[in-house]
């Protein structure tokens, strides 16, 4: 363990460990747009960017983002700076120009008091702000189905040759932890369309609920040792499943004592 | 056969030279990429096939000689016969009869291929007297068009490995690293960090794997020095590498080539499959124990892939994109192991400084930055090419003694250095000594090499948008300051470029800028600016004219450019059928007229008229 | 020293104050929890069983997690969800076989019960001691005595 200073503040953290972990922690909010726990930092959206020093700098301090810096003693942080927040403006700055249709850059970029951008703004913007967060849960996921095509400003997030993935099993994990709820999905009866690919849900044998996907389901089966049977009873029946076991048992414990 | 000590070596050696001792005469004909383009690989079937029909005294296919590029591309295809040194320039297949009736069985000299220098115009002889190579002091150069460039054994026969042979029998790791740290070597690739403590901090990380890349991807436009080492000469960079190797324990080195280079593949196969041969790369090398192997890389056609990461990341097969470097690729580099990247030229420099010393290196150069930097001196100078100068030089004599000045003698207005990491010097700055400290402290950059000449019919502004527009298209799309940020940048320097130009314009320009350079992940990025941002320094006014008049002082933007047609007009008719538009009218032998409304700028008529009727404000 | 969950449904009244509990301690933003445990009809006279995670040692959870959100806590021998790593995918949910991973749909979070890091509050609002949460003797393995 170690000292390093936060703010004015001393605190402790493991050597070589993350500084954004240890600013979480220690409940300084910090944004971090292209930052998830479930996959390795980014260092993309540069929105966690803090400004250190140390003594023997004499006064020279770096610019470096967090999710990525990894600390050591004698660090002296400071997240809120003149020019940290200058960074972050200029950032959010340009996201606006770019996603200007985006209640959630909106919301993030007025905290910094960015009402409107001064630079200018993109028409055919979308809100994809590049932060990488659904190709990289899907790799770590195992799937490989989408990633990050092309270069620099025309580069979008796409499955393979733009046509229906072979390996996505409508999971949903992208959609569901993009910061700006760009990817689409629709769940309409008995399927659910993604990236263009349509998959069947399962149904509850006993209630007639939809869970998750076949394909989804088939994966995770056939892959992490778990048997079919599993996923073809939702939840709720699971449980009401349960009692009705552990009841049976329980009455013969009851029988038995009386 | 392999070779199993120094001595062997020697052995090599000293029987080639005897071979070559029967030719009084040798012909070098410059096979670079440039002078093939031009035609040189036709010369060399000519003189194979007059030798196929005669016998010539003292002369067969063992003296000819395909060299690497002379750095005169421009001149080229370029002959040299040593050891006169007689230079003849723009030669074709028909000249080459002549050539070898003349120059070769006699010792005439055939004037009509003599160089002219374009300052005095008179007809030069000899390769030394001609001013673009006499201030040069060509050590990373030093083969180029002087050997063969598919030859390991004339590459032994001049010298080579001898260093890596006293590397790997005389010297431990350490004094390697000693000796190259002693010798001052700074990265040649424009990071100018010291090469001797780059490999040692690399050497002291216990690791399961060291490597050694060589970083041939050279992406700045107009930059082919590095392209010149590894096509003609590439046997140094790979003693380069095997004394790197050694000093910091690797065993696999990789030579990361840009996909445009195919024949600097080609020759650096050779050349790997030469040592493979000799036993200079394999296992157990002059059987000392030290085992390296060399496999080259080859790129795919992005800029940002000469950024160290992002280079490793497509060595390992991944998309190049940088990643963060708190954590050095000296410390976790290909695969996560400690490797070593470095630049063609540094590399080609190691083994000079092994055979001379790293004193004799330090003689050279500045106190801070010693030794050569070649650079690529192109643009309004009369004299273009590769040049390899002592660093201290100054700007002056690089670009009026070797370059020979400015094209018809127009103004000189700026010099652009580094690429497109770099920035624009004006004629103040001219007799600035060059070095690595002294190009950074003025807002340039000595970047990789490159030094583009310019006259008063440039425009600054279009030349930040030029490199903008680079910069731009080869980011790597992951960083906002970066990717949105130069995007931006380049849309406020069109804007002022098409007379669109707003009063706070070159406010927010500066203040984008500086964030831009704090914020980014890579060197692409925090480099990004710095054309637009020397622009500004030193050429402020030339902004503020085209953002508040909106006129272009050097006649370049076409939006603020008018072209007309001056009362001299002949009416030689020459300008009406270039015109893509036909915005031209007029008859024969009367004062044409350009409509206005249809005129796009593009400066075809201008380019033929021969009247200088043509005004452009 | 280790403990374990015991849950006896003999003694179960199915009152839920367990579930209340589980609720008001998992509440956030002023808004209720969603319960980790439920009471559910046994399927005979009077009989009632309180449905709570088994934390199982081959648990289907954690098999089904492809991102290892879900990991065991060596001290209270819980299986925990880490709600920054979980990305919200519901294999866990469709995978337990007892259905305890569940959807918090307030909240869109998907919980599971993590024994309240050592003190769980079920055990504490049980007024039958249905639910129990008692040392085990490290060499036998079972409730210590």
């Amino acid at each position: 363990m170690i000292n390093i200073t936060i703010n004015g503040r001393i605190v402790q953290a493991e050597e070589g460990e993350y500084l954004l972990s240890v600013l979480k922690r220690e409940k300084i909010d910090v944004p971090a747009l292209c930052h998830h726990d479930a996959v390795e930092p980014y260092g993309g959206c540069r929105l966690c960017t803090v400004e250190i020093t140390k003594k023997e700098w004499n006064g020279w301090s770096d610019y470096v983002t967090s999710c990525l810096y990894p600390v050591e003693k004698g660090l002296i942080v400071s997240t809120h700076s003149t020019k940290v927040n200058e960074i972050r403006k200029t950032i959010l700055d340009l996201y606006v120009a770019r996603h200007p249709n985006s209640p959630e850059i909106k919301e993030l970029a007025e905290q910094y008091g960015v009402f409107e951008t001064t630079f200018e703004t993109i028409a055919d913007g979308d809100n994809c702000t590049l932060c990488g967060i659904c190709t990289r849960i899907c790799d770590e996921m195992g799937f490989h189905a989408i990633s990050l095509v092309g270069r620099g400003h025309g580069k979008i997030v796409a499955p393979p040759l733009n046509e229906a993935p072979p390996d996505c099993t409508g999971c949903l994990s992208c959609a569901l932890n993009c910061p700006t709820n760009f990817i689409k999905f629709k769940d309409e009866g008995d399927y659910r369309t993604i990236w263009g690919k349509k998959f069947e849900l399962i149904t509850c044998s006993q209630c007639g609920k939809k869970t998750i996907t076949k394909e989804f389901a088939q994966y995770l089966s056939d892959n992490r040792d778990i048997p079919y049977e599993y996923f073809e009873i939702c939840d709720e029946c699971h449980r009401k499943q349960t009692a009705l076991e552990m009841g049976k048992i329980a009455n013969w414990t009851r029988e038995e004592q009386s | 056969m392999q070779i199993a000590n120094p001595k062997q070596l020697n052995k090599i050696r000293k029987e080639y030279l005897a071979k070559q001792d029967q030719y009084p005469k040798k012909i070098m004909v410059c096979c670079g990429t440039g002078c093939i383009a031009n035609g040189a690989l036709k010369l060399v079937d000519a003189f194979r096939d007059i030798l196929k029909k005669r016998k010539i005294k003292g002369f067969t296919v063992e003296a000819l000689k395909e060299t690497g590029c002379h750095g005169f591309c421009e001149q080229g295809p370029l002959v040299v016969i040593e050891p006169d040194g007689t230079f003849y320039s723009k030669v074709k297949a028909k000249d080459v009869e002549d050539i070898v009736e003349k120059s070769i069985k006699k010792d005439e000299i055939i004037e009509k291929l003599l160089f002219t220098d374009p300052v005095d115009k008179k007809k030069i002889t000899k390769y030394n007297d001609i001013s673009f190579f006499k201030y040069q002091k060509r050590i990373a150069l030093k083969n180029l068009g002087k050997i063969s460039a598919h030859s390991i054994d004339e590459y032994i026969a001049y010298g080579g490995y001898q260093a890596l042979a006293k590397v790997l029998s005389k010297m431990s790791q350490d004094e390697v690293i000693q000796e190259i740290t002693k010798s001052g070597l700074r990265g040649r690739g424009g990071g100018g960090f010291s090469t001797g403590r780059k490999w040692k901090i690399c050497k002291d990380i216990k690791a399961e794997a060291h490597y050694v890349i060589c970083n041939g991807d050279e992406g700045d436009p107009g930059a082919f020095m590095d392209r010149s080492i590894m096509e003609g000469d590439p046997h140094a960079v790979l003693e380069g590498m095997m004394i790197a190797a050694y000093a910091i324990g690797a065993k696999q080195g990789y030579i990361y080539v840009r996909e445009e280079y195919p024949l600097a593949v080609t020759h650096l196969e050779k050349a790997i499959n030469d040592c493979e041969n000799l036993g200079l790369l394999g296992d157990n090398i002059l059987k000392t124990g030290f085992s390296f192997s060399i496999k080259i890389a080859r790129g795919a056609g992005a800029f940002v892939c000469g950024e160290s990461s992002a280079l490793m990341k497509s060595v390992a097969g991944e998309v190049g994109e940088p990643r963060a470097k708190y954590i050095r690729s000296v410390v976790k580099g290909l695969y996560d192991q400690p490797t070593v990247l470095n630049n063609v030229e540094t590399l080609v420099n190691v083994p000079i400084i092994i055979d001379k010393g790293a004193d004799w290196y330090k003689k050279l150069g500045t106190p801070k930055s010693s030794g050569t930097k070649v650079f690529s001196l192109v643009g309004k100078v009369r004299n273009t090419g590769l040049i390899e100068v002592p660093m201290g030089i100054t700007l002056r004599e690089i670009i009026y003694d070797i370059g020979g000045g400015i094209i018809d003698n127009r103004p000189f207005k700026a010099v652009q250095t580094g690429g497109p990491s770099g920035g624009c010097l004006p004629e103040s700055q001219l007799d600035l000594p060059v070095d690595f400290d002294t190009l950074t402290e003025v807002g340039a950059m000595m970047g990789s090499g490159g030094m583009i000449v310019m006259d008063d019919r440039t425009c600054m502004v279009d030349v930040a948008k030029y490199f903008l527009e680079f910069l731009v298209s080869e980011s790597c799309g992951k960083c906002v300051p970066c990717r949105e940020g130069l995007f931006q940048l380049l849309k406020l320097a069109t804007k002022i470029c098409e007379g669109r130009g707003e009063e706070d314009d070159l406010e927010k320009i500066e203040k984008l800028s500086d964030n831009i350079i704090l914020s980014s992940l890579c060197g692409l990025g925090k480099s990004g600016p710095n054309p637009i941002m020397s622009t500004l320094r030193y050429f402020k006014d030339e902004y503020i004219t085209h953002i508040k008049d909106k006129k272009c002082p050097a006649g370049v933007c076409r939006d603020l450019i008018t072209y007309e047609i001056l009362d001299n007009c002949t009416g030689c008719t020459a300008c009406k059928p270039v015109c893509p538009v036909n915005a031209i009218t007029g008859n024969k032998k009367e004062l044409h007229v350009i409509d206005q409304n249809l005129c796009t700028q593009c400066g075809a008529c201008f380019a033929v008229c021969n009247f200088d009727a043509i005004l452009v404000s | 020293m280790k403990k374990r969950f015991i849950v006896n449904p003999s003694t179960c009244t199915g009152c839920r104050n367990c579930e209340l509990a589980c609720a008001f301690v998992h509440a956030e933003n002023g808004k209720l929890g969603k319960s980790r445990i439920y009471p559910i009809d046994g399927g005979f006279k009077d009989l009632w069983v309180p449905v709570a995670c088994l934390q199982c040692d081959d648990a289907a959870c954690v098999k089904s997690c492809l991102v290892n959100a879900l990991k065991r806590n060596p001290e209270t021998g819980a299986i925990e969800l880490n709600h920054d790593i979980c990305v919200n995918c519901k294999a866990c949910v469709a995978a337990c076989p007892f259905g305890c991973s569940l959807i918090d749909e307030q909240h869109e979070l998907i919980v599971k019960c993590d024994l309240c890091g050592g003190d769980p509050a079920c055990v504490l609002f049980c007024p039958t001691k249905a639910l129990q949460y008692k040392p085990i003797d490290n060499k036998t393995n079972k409730i210590a005595v």
